[in-house]
C-alpha cells in the first residue's frame, strides 16, 4: 500500500474526531466580518480611487485657473480635466466589474486570476494618475518658462549673466530627481501594501502555472 | 439575507462541517488558526450560499468554496507553531485498534503532508477524499493529465520525507 492510501484509510476513520461546532455557534460565525484578502483589497482600492479623485478635484481651484490662463495653457488644462473624468468613470466601471467576478465558486486559478485582474486595474488607474501628474507638471513648467518674466529674472540673477544655461540645467536635474524621488516612495508604498497582501497568492498562482507547462 | 435561508445553510453547514474540519486540518497547525479559518470559511460559504442552486451536491460546493478560502482569500494572521501538538491531540483517539508501527508512519504522514505547499496540499485532500483526477483538475484549474503528474509527484515527495 503506498503512503497516501494509509493515510486515506486513516482519514476515513477519523470523521468523529473533529470538534462540533453547534448551530448557534454557527449564526455567531455569520455575523462576524470577514479577513479575506479580497475584502482589504476592495477597501484599499476604494480609498485610493477616492484619494486620487480627490487630489485632482481640490487642487483645481480659483487661483490655479488665473495662473492657468496667464500661461495660456487653460484651454489646454481643461482638455486635460475633461480626459480626467472621463478616465476615471472608466476606471471605477472595470475595478466594479472585475471585482464582481471574484467568485468563490470558480477553479482555484479562476479566482485568483479575477483578484490579481481587479488589483491590476486599481494599479493602472495609480500609474495613470501618476503620469497625467507628471504631464501637467512639465505642460505647466514648459508654460512657465515661455510666459513668467520673474524665473527669466531668476535664471539671469542666478547664473550672474546672460548665458544661464547651467541653471537650467541644475533646475532640470532637480525636477527629475523630485519625481525620481516621488514614483520610488509609491512603488515601495505599494510593494510593501500588495507585497504583504498578496504574496501567498502570487506564489500560490506561480506554482499552479508550473503545473501545467 | 432572509432567516429561513439562514437556517437552511446553518442546518446544512452543522450537518456537514466535517468537510470544513479536515480542509482546516491541512492548511492549520493549532487550535486558533484552525477555528479562524473555520470561521472565514463559513463566512465566505455563507456570502456564495445565495448562489447555490442545489444541483450539486452541498459538500461538492462547500469543498470548493473551502479550499479557495484557504488558498486564496484566507490571512494567516500568525506563523504557524505546534504543529504536532494540535494534530496528535486529534490523532490520539482515532485507533480502535493499536498497531503502534502503523501509528508512527501515519503521525508521520500528517507532519509531512504539512510540510506540502498550499496547491500540493489540495490535490492531497482531493485524492483522500475520493475525487476523480477530472474533478481535482477542474477544481485547481489545471490539466487533467498534469494533475495525474503533480500527484504522482506528490507521492514521490511524501515516499522520501517519510523514509529519508
Amino acid at each position: 500500500m503506498d503512503e497516501l492510501d494509509l493515510l486515506k484509510k486513516d482519514w476515513k476513520k477519523n470523521d468523529t474526531q473533529y470538534p462540533k461546532i453547534s448551530e448557534q455557534e454557527i449564526y455567531a460565525m455569520l455575523h462576524q466580518k470577514s479577513s479575506s484578502i479580497v475584502k482589504w483589497i476592495f477597501v484599499i482600492s476604494v480609498l485610493e480611487i477616492l484619494l486620487w479623485s480627490a487630489i485632482s478635484y481640490f487642487t483645481a481651484d480659483e487661483n490655479y485657473f488665473k495662473t492657468l490662463e496667464n500661461y495660456h495653457i487653460d484651454t489646454l488644462m481643461k482638455i486635460f480635466t475633461f480626459v480626467n473624468y472621463g478616465v476615471i468613470a472608466v476606471f471605477i466601471f472595470l475595478f466594479y466589474k472585475n471585482f464582481k467576478s471574484i467568485n468563490t465558486t470558480d477553479s482555484v486559478k479562476s479566482l485568483m486570476k479575477s483578484i490579481l485582474k481587479t488589483r491590476k486595474t486599481v494599479q493602472y488607474y495609480i500609474w495613470y494618475n501618476l503620469s497625467m501628474i507628471g504631464l501637467t507638471f512639465i505642460v505647466i513648467m514648459i508654460a512657465t518658462f515661455k510666459y513668467d518674466n520673474r524665473i527669466n529674472e531668476i535664471a539671469v540673477k542666478a547664473s550672474g549673466s546672460d548665458s544661464n544655461t547651467l541653471f537650467w540645467i541644475v533646475l532640470f536635474g532637480f525636477t527629475i530627481l523630485f519625481f525620481a524621488i516621488i514614483f520610488g516612495l509609491f512603488w515601495l508604498f505599494y510593494r510593501l501594501i500588495y507585497g504583504y497582501l498578496l504574496r501567498r497568492l502570487h506564489k500560490n498562482y506561480e506554482e499552479l502555472k508550473k503545473i501545467d507547462l | 439575507m432572509n432567516s429561513s435561508l439562514e437556517q437552511t445553510f446553518v442546518s446544512q453547514l452543522q450537518e456537514h462541517q466535517n468537510i470544513i474540519h479536515k480542509i482546516c486540518r491541512l492548511y492549520t497547525s493549532d487550535e486558533d488558526a484552525h477555528k479562524d479559518l473555520f470561521q472565514e470559511i463559513t463566512i465566505q460559504l455563507w456570502k456564495a450560499f445565495p448562489q447555490f442552486r442545489g444541483e450539486a451536491k452541498f459538500t461538492t460546493w462547500a469543498y470548493r468554496v473551502a479550499l479557495n478560502t484557504a488558498i486564496t482569500l484566507y490571512r494567516k494572521k500568525t506563523k504557524s507553531i505546534n504543529t504536532i501538538e494540535f494534530d496528535s491531540k486529534i490523532h490520539k483517539f482515532s485507533h480502535d485498534e493499536y498497531n503502534y508501527e502503523e501509528e508512527e508512519q501515519i503521525k508521520l504522514l500528517y507532519k509531512a503532508v504539512h510540510q506540502l505547499n498550499d496547491i500540493e496540499k489540495a490535490l492531497v485532500f482531493m485524492y483522500l477524499e475520493d475525487k476523480d483526477y477530472t474533478e481535482i483538475a477542474e477544481t485547481l484549474g489545471i490539466s487533467e493529465v498534469n494533475a495525474r503528474v503533480k500527484m504522482n509527484r506528490i507521492k514521490g515527495k511524501l515516499k522520501r520525507i517519510v523514509n529519508p
